[in-house]
Parts: C-alpha cells; sequence; structure tokens
C-alpha cells in the first residue's frame, strides 16, 4: 500500500514538474520571440554596432568605477570636452579660457539639452562633481578631482561646506573651475565620467534608483539609451538632439552582456558583434591568420619591493635589488608567459605617455635595465651584496613573491620564478593568495615583493610617478627617496613643458638607479574587428574603447 | 500532525538563522576588504566603509542585517551600486531557474528512459550504449563539454545560435550542456534499480499471471525501480538549479551563477549572503516540504518526530 502511494507521489511530482515548466516557461519565450526577430532585422537594415562587454555593474557617472562601465556612459552621456585618441574636442563646453596663473578655467557651455527636454546647465556640472566628492555618496572615483581646490578636502571630511570647493556655476552657461597647479592634462582628464553632469532634480527625485535602469538616467550624449536589459543588453538609439550629431554616422549601438571571452569570440567568429579582444590563449593563432590587432591598454606591471622588511635585509640592499632587475630576461618572459602579447617593460613610465611634443619615453630615453637577462651583471650585483650582508650561500636569500590566484599571473610568476632561481640560485618562493588578499597585503606592506601594476589616469608621466613619493597611499612597500620626492613636488608646480619632463627624467632615473621596483610589462590587448568598420579607437586611459565616431564603409 | 508540522517549521527556521549566521561571520573572516582595488585611497575606503555601515561593530551590523532580513530586504550590493540584492536575485533567478528546469525536466526523461533501455537490452548493444554514454557524462567537466557544444553546433554546423537567452533555440544547446552529467547519473541508477526489480519473484508471478510484456515493465517494473530516483530528486534538483554558474557563463546565459561566483571574488558581502540566503531559503523550504510528505505518507515518521 505504501510503496503505490509513493509510486503516485512520483508521479504526481514528475506531473508538476512538467506543467510548472511548460507554465512557466512557455508564455515568456513567445513574448521574447517574436518582436526579437523583429528589431533584429531592423537593426540590420540600419546601421548599428553591435559588441559585448563583460559586465556593466553601473552606469552611474559619478558612481561606476569600471572600465566597461565608462565606455557606456560615453555613449550617452558627454561631459565638458570629448577625449578622442587623446585628442581634446569640445564638448558640453564650446570653448573655455585659463586664467593666467593657469589655475582657474572657465568653460562656456554651449546650448544643448537633456533628453528630458531640459537644458543642460552649469549648475549641472557643478552638481556633478559636487556629487562625486560628497563624502556621503562614497565614490570610489573621487580621487580623480582631487586636483580640484579643496576637494580632497571636502572628500575627506575636513571641510564640510561644499560651495569652497572650487568649482562654481557663475550662471546657467558658464562654469569655473578652480585647480591648486596649473596642469597642463587637467582639461583632458575631464572626459572621465565622473565629471559628467547629472541633472539634481532628476537624481534626488529617482534616490537610490538612479541610473538603476534605462528610464531613470538622462542622455546628453551622441546616444540616447533605448532599452537596458541588464545582464543581456544595453541598445542606444542616435540622439536627434545631440550638438554634433552630424559627426555621429551609427544608428545604433547594440552591447550585449557577455561574461565569457571565448564565447564573446563565438559570437565574432559568427558574425554576430563586429569587434572583440582575443583572449590571450588564442591569440597566437590569429597573429599567424595576420587578423589580430594590438594596442597598449595602458596597465603597467612591476614587482613592488618592501622597503620596511627588516628581517629580510637584502630587500634593503641596493645590488641585490639591483641583480634582480639584471637577472631577469624580459623579452623571454613576455614570449613563454603571454606569447609574445605583452611588451617587456624596462623603465616606469609607459611608451604612450605625452612628453614635450611627442611620447615623453621617445625624448628621454632610459637604457638602465637591459630586455634580456644580463646574467654576469646579476652575479656581479649579487656577489656586492652578499658581502655586505654577510652572506655565503645565496640559497640563504628567501623572498617571497606575493600573486593573486588566477591562471595566466600563476604562470607569469613561475616564468620568473625559473629565471631568477637561474640566473641567480637564490631561494625565489611564489605565493598565491586571493585577488583581495593581495590587495591587502599590498596596501598593508605584509610581502617582500608583490605583483603590482597601475593604469593612468591621465595622459602625463605624473600618474606613474606620484605612485613612487614617500607619503603617497599606493606606495606599499614605502620606497623613500627625498631626492625623487622633491622632483615630482616641484615638477606638480613646473608650468614649463620641458623643465617637466625633464624633472620627470631626473626622478625615473633615480628610481631605477635605486632598483626601486622591477619593472616587467606594458600590457597589450590583442582584437579583431570586421574589415569594413572604421574610426573605431581603442585607448589607454579611461574607457578602453570609444565607438561614438565609428562607422561602417 | 499540527504538532510535527510545527517542530519540522521551527527547524526549518533555525536552520535558516544558523545558516546565515555562519555566512555573515565566514564572509568578514575572508581576508581583504570588498572595496580594496589597485586604487582604493585610505580617505575614500573610509567614505564607503561608513556609507555602507561597516564602520559600526561587527554585533550592530550583524542586528541590523538579521532586522533587515525580517522585513525581507537582503541590502544593495557593493559591486552593483544601485541594484538591491533582492532585485538582482529577481531579475536573474527566473533565468536560471528556466535553464534548470528545462535541463531537470530532459534529465529526467532522457535519463529514465536511458537507464530503462539499458536494462532491458542487458549485455546487448543499448545497454553499453548507454554505458559508456553515462561515462561520457560523468566524466566530461561542464565547461569542456559547454565548449565543445558550442563549437561543433553552433560554430562549425550553424543549426544553433552560440550563445544568449532569447528563445527557445537558444536554449537547447545550454539545456544539453547542463543535463548531461545528470542524465548520465539518472541512467546509471535507474539501470541498476530496474535489475534489481527484474529478478524479484513478483515480477515472475506477473509473468505467470499471464501479463502482457507491456503491463509487466510499466506497471510493475517501472512503477517500482523509480523510487530510488524519487529519493535522490532532491539533490539532484539542487545540483542543478545552483550548478548553472559554468553553462550560464559560456553560453552568456543572464543568470544568477555568475553573480554568485564574481561576489564571492569581490568580496561583495551583501551578494554572497543575499544569495546564500536566498538559496539557503529555497533547498530548506523544499527539505520542509518533503519532510510534511514523508510525514504524510509514513506514520512512523510522524510518530517518531512526537
Amino acid at each position: 500500500m505504501r510503496k503505490r502511494h509513493l509510486t503516485l507521489l512520483a508521479m504526481l511530482l514528475i506531473a508538476i514538474m512538467i506543467s510548472s515548466m511548460l507554465t512557466g516557461c512557455g508564455p515568456k519565450e513567445q513574448q521574447t520571440a517574436a518582436p526579437e526577430a523583429n528589431t533584429e532585422k531592423a537593426a540590420e537594415a540600419q546601421n548599428t554596432l553591435t559588441f559585448t562587454l563583460a559586465s556593466v555593474p553601473s552606469i552611474d557617472p559619478q558612481l561606476s568605477n569600471s572600465i566597461p562601465s565608462f565606455n557606456v556612459i560615453k555613449g550617452f552621456s558627454e561631459g565638458l570636452i570629448r577625449n578622442f585618441e587623446g585628442q581634446v574636442k569640445p564638448g558640453m563646453a564650446e570653448k573655455w579660457d585659463v586664467s593666467e596663473d593657469g589655475t582657474t578655467y572657465t568653460f562656456h557651455l554651449r546650448d544643448t539639452k537633456w533628453s528630458d527636454g531640459s537644458p543642460v546647465t552649469a549648475k549641472d556640472f557643478e552638481y556633478g562633481i559636487i556629487r562625486l566628492l560628497d563624502p556621503k555618496n562614497a565614490a570610489s572615483y573621487s580621487f580623480a578631482a582631487y586636483i580640484i581646490q579643496n576637494a580632497a578636502e571636502f572628500n575627506s571630511g575636513k571641510i564640510t561646506d561644499p560651495s569652497q570647493v572650487g568649482v562654481k556655476a557663475i550662471d546657467d552657461k558658464t562654469l569655473e573651475i578652480k585647480i591648486l597647479n596649473p596642469t597642463s592634462y587637467f582639461v583632458s582628464t575631464l572626459d572621465l565620467p565622473c565629471f559628467y553632469p547629472v541633472k539634481k532634480e532628476f537624481v534626488e527625485k529617482n534616490g537610490i534608483d538612479f541610473a538603476a535602469s534605462a528610464d531613470k538616467i538622462l542622455s546628453n550624449g551622441p546616444f540616447v539609451i533605448k532599452d537596458w536589459k541588464h545582464e543581456q543588453e544595453i541598445v542606444f538609439e542616435k540622439n536627434p538632439e545631440y550638438w554634433d550629431k552630424d559627426s555621429i554616422k551609427l544608428d545604433a549601438v547594440k552591447i550585449l552582456l557577455v561574461s565569457d571571452p571565448n564565447t564573446a569570440l563565438a559570437m565574432f567568429e559568427n558574425g554576430e558583434i563586429d569587434f572583440c579582444d582575443i583572449p590571450t590563449a588564442l591569440v597566437e593563432k590569429y597573429q599567424q591568420e595576420g587578423t589580430a590587432k594590438v594596442y597598449m591598454s595602458g596597465a603597467d606591471d612591476w614587482m613592488r619591493i618592501n622597503f620596511k622588511r627588516t628581517e629580510k635585509p637584502w630587500l634593503q640592499n641596493v645590488n641585490f635589488r639591483k641583480a634582480l632587475n639584471y637577472a631577469i630576461d624580459r623579452e623571454d618572459y613576455v614570449k613563454t608567459a603571454t606569447k609574445g602579447l605583452f611588451f617587456p617593460a624596462t623603465r616606469l613610465v609607459l611608451p604612450l605617455m605625452a612628453g614635450v611634443n611627442g611620447y615623453y619615453c621617445d625624448e628621454y630615453p632610459i637604457n638602465i635595465y637591459p630586455t634580456k637577462a644580463d646574467t654576469a651583471k646579476a652575479k656581479e650585483y649579487l656577489d656586492k651584496a652578499m658581502k655586505e650582508l654577510n652572506i655565503t650561500d645565496p640559497k640563504q636569500i628567501v623572498v617571497e613573491y606575493t600573486i593573486s590566484d588566477d591562471d595566466a599571473t600563476k604562470l607569469m610568476a613561475e616564468v620568473l620564478q625559473d629565471q631568477i632561481n637561474t640566473n641567480l640560485g637564490i631561494s625565489f618562493e611564489i605565493k598565491m593568495v586571493t585577488y583581495k588578499q593581495k590587495l591587502e597585503n599590498d596596501t598593508k606592506g605584509d610581502f617582500d615583493l608583490v605583483y603590482n601594476g597601475w593604469g593612468p589616469d591621465y595622459n602625463d608621466p605624473m600618474t606613474y610617478m606620484e605612485l613612487w613619493e614617500t607619503t603617497n597611499s599606493q606606495n606599499g612597500g614605502k620606497y623613500s627617496n627625498p631626492e625623487f620626492d622633491k622632483l615630482v613636488a616641484a615638477a606638480r608646480v613646473e608650468k614649463d613643458k620641458t623643465k617637466r619632463m625633464e624633472m620627470f627624467h631626473k626622478a625615473e632615473t633615480i628610481l631605477l638607479e635605486d632598483a626601486g621596483f622591477v619593472p616587467l610589462q606594458f600590457r597589450q590587448r590583442a582584437w579583431l574587428s570586421k574589415d569594413n568598420l572604421k574610426n573605431l579607437a581603442r585607448f589607454f586611459i579611461g574607457a578602453d574603447t570609444d565607438y561614438v565616431y565609428a562607422y561602417f564603409e | 500532525m499540527a504538532k510535527y508540522v510545527l517542530k519540522r517549521f521551527i527547524i526549518s527556521l533555525l536552520t535558516v538563522w544558523v545558516l546565515v549566521t555562519a555566512v555573515f561571520i565566514l564572509v568578514r573572516i575572508l581576508p581583504g576588504d570588498p572595496f580594496s582595488s589597485e586604487k582604493m585611497t585610505p580617505e575614500i575606503k573610509t567614505n564607503m566603509m561608513k556609507y555602507y555601515g561597516f564602520d559600526k561593530p561587527l554585533p550592530v551590523q550583524y542586528g541590523r542585517y538579521i532586522m533587515n532580513l525580517l522585513k525581507g530586504d537582503l541590502g544593495t550590493s557593493l559591486k552593483y551600486h544601485n541594484m538591491k540584492v533582492n532585485d538582482i536575485i529577481a531579475q536573474t533567478f527566473p533565468y536560471s531557474a528556466d535553464l534548470g528546469i528545462r535541463a531537470l525536466l530532459f534529465a529526467v526523461i532522457a535519463g529514465l528512459c536511458l537507464g530503462i533501455n539499458a536494462a532491458l537490452n542487458m549485455g546487448r548493444f543499448w545497454d553499453y550504449f548507454c554505458i559508456i554514454l553515462a561515462i561520457i557524462g560523468v566524466s566530461v567537466p561542464d565547461f569542456i563539454l559547454g565548449s565543445l557544444l558550442q563549437y561543433v553546433f553552433a560554430l562549425q554546423l550553424k543549426w544553433l545560435p552560440v550563445a544568449r537567452w532569447m528563445g527557445f533555440k537558444y536554449t537547447i544547446l545550454p539545456v544539453f550542456g547542463l543535463s548531461l552529467y545528470t542524465v548520465a547519473l539518472i541512467t546509471r541508477l535507474m539501470r541498476v534499480s530496474m535489475l534489481e526489480v527484474i529478478n524479484q519473484d513478483y515480477i515472475t508471478t506477473a509473468e505467470a499471471k499471464g501479463l502482457s510484456t507491456f503491463e509487466v515493465v510499466w506497471r510493475h517494473q517501472i512503477r517500482n525501480a523509480i523510487l530510488p530516483i524519487v529519493t535522490v530528486m532532491g539533490p539532484i534538483t539542487a545540483a542543478v538549479l545552483t550548478g548553472t554558474f559554468v553553462i550560464e557563463m559560456i553560453f552568456a546565459v543572464p543568470g544568477m551563477g555568475k553573480f554568485y561566483v564574481q561576489g564571492i571574488h569581490d568580496l561583495d558581502y551583501s551578494l554572497i549572503l543575499g544569495m546564500t540566503v536566498f538559496y539557503g531559503v529555497f533547498l530548506v523550504a523544499a527539505n520542509f516540504i518533503v519532510d510534511i510528505i514523508y510525514g504524510l505518507v509514513d506514520p512512523r515518521i510522524r510518530i517518531m518526530g512526537k
């Protein structure tokens, strides 16, 4: 009897599952399937750019802090200027004046409208920047505005009156920004989405829901958000009210949310998207086929050295640090660990950083460390170090290299380990921890060597140089050289471009001669695009993809 | 009976409370903090800690979390700034559930058919076919299977779409990829169970009564052999519904798995807690219902539970 009951129950459960599936999933499928076919056809008829992003955590201009978010925000919104491949073009501001002393900027806004029909005013910019800096909003990108007078003080709660911050709407069309020091690159940074305007009434009306969905955000950029299905797709349509609409050739942009890079590549192969990045493992294949394009993504990676580890005196020994730098075969390292995709780094500043007229690195070459290993020199410096430290067996020198626990980083570290242990004969060990733990160890100074890097925030060597100042909070290894600090501080207020670059050159040379860190690589990214897709920019600061002026031939 | 139900209910509530508390403490023990990133400065981190209330002592935070939880509020994600965890679950769970239920259903039907088929043809082609399939299904990891399916059926043959979740034909590959393991599991179980039943005396009796083969197989063999499958359906359902992450990634299904895994990577406290509570309540509720049903079916459990 009982068995019979159970059998019936089993049948019943299966029946419930079948019916729940049919009722639960049936209608939804029909709903999505039918209109999809139409929009897909319609989109093809227009000229639509389709690509994928891994994840868009936020489209709130002030609160977002990831590159995919920036890519999206630059499509539907616009700041005072537009930075296309490093070239500063007027945006919401028609023109601007700089005061004699180089610290007061006056922006004159053009007549433009938000997507709700109201005008974009200087107040919206002022509100945006104050919103970014208000400690109550806890915006993680607020540091980008610290160059504005009293910004850091307001953000850290030292002053509480926002009117003391150096940003003021003089009238509806005039915005004044006061900065700490004359800074040539200041205007170019205004294209970071955190400086974009937001309308106070709209933000306050929506509260926490602001920017949470397509109807909770206003557009003032080249495109308007037509649809945003979270984790599925974002659809832009050309904004007919955009002031520069003649420069915009695309009718629509479709951003699909696909987190697996291999899937994105498969979609590109299948013709579903117009461009995509190539996962490192497959770069070689596409390079052989000759279709892969490569660009420097801005990330600059190195080993940070802990100068405060007294129990490991060799870390404070300049000769040992130099030995490390000479023992690494950077050329071989990028070939083995990254299939030759990354670019070997022998200095601090990214080769793309602006100098006086051209690139800083071309204008001020530094050749202290070679790209190939110099084993003779490495040994020589190691011997010197051992003598100074009274060590007879190199095996006694133990260094631990802290990295995060992903496969790519692990491979890189293992190649370095092999090179260093072979060329120096010391005990170089790898310590793998979670990404978050690595960050914590780095900040707290709990490491011997740690894998670390930096993506530039603006196009000037300063973005890399200031990281090594004694007081910088990023300087987790506590590298400190008064001479270096003096030069960087002087460069900060220097108006003369050439003098400034010379100071950077001197400072960078000091840092490298101190072997204050171990430069490893400048990252490059390989990508594919359809042949007829033109004017799509991949850039190394802020948003990495600028599709606004792209078009199909 | 009412007493039994009440008791089960209280135990379920306690289970959820223990789960919430344990996870709350565990995520806080994990090294690192949710706001650390390459560009974080101490001042900004202080602001963020204050904004999310992490500057308060841990017991206060815990109390507040429990109070909000009682109101059904799982808090705000730390990474997805304007997203409430409730909204993330509401938006993504339907897709995971859709994928999971389809996969489960396919797995049950296919697994039963294959298992029965194998048992009835023991030692012959179909038996070996099913066994080989089951071995493949159990041993090939889902990320390889998923990529392989995508490569063969979408990229090479172009029969099915590469990825995304836009309609029936988009569901075929992910459902197959997700369910193959379970198909294999059920096939093996059903085969063994069937073989056991076939050798029972009552089957001989049934055959001796002169019942047709169909009746013997359908009414006596399958009905009895299916019982072990019902028993494992609970854990299998849980495994399929929560194990969708890899397949969701490969086929760009906008489901919940990604948030769970990414949440742990980012140490997004509220997201990890919210997802765990959600899954936890889901499973506890399922167990509660099963307990009640057992109680209804088997008086012994009811009596012992007193």
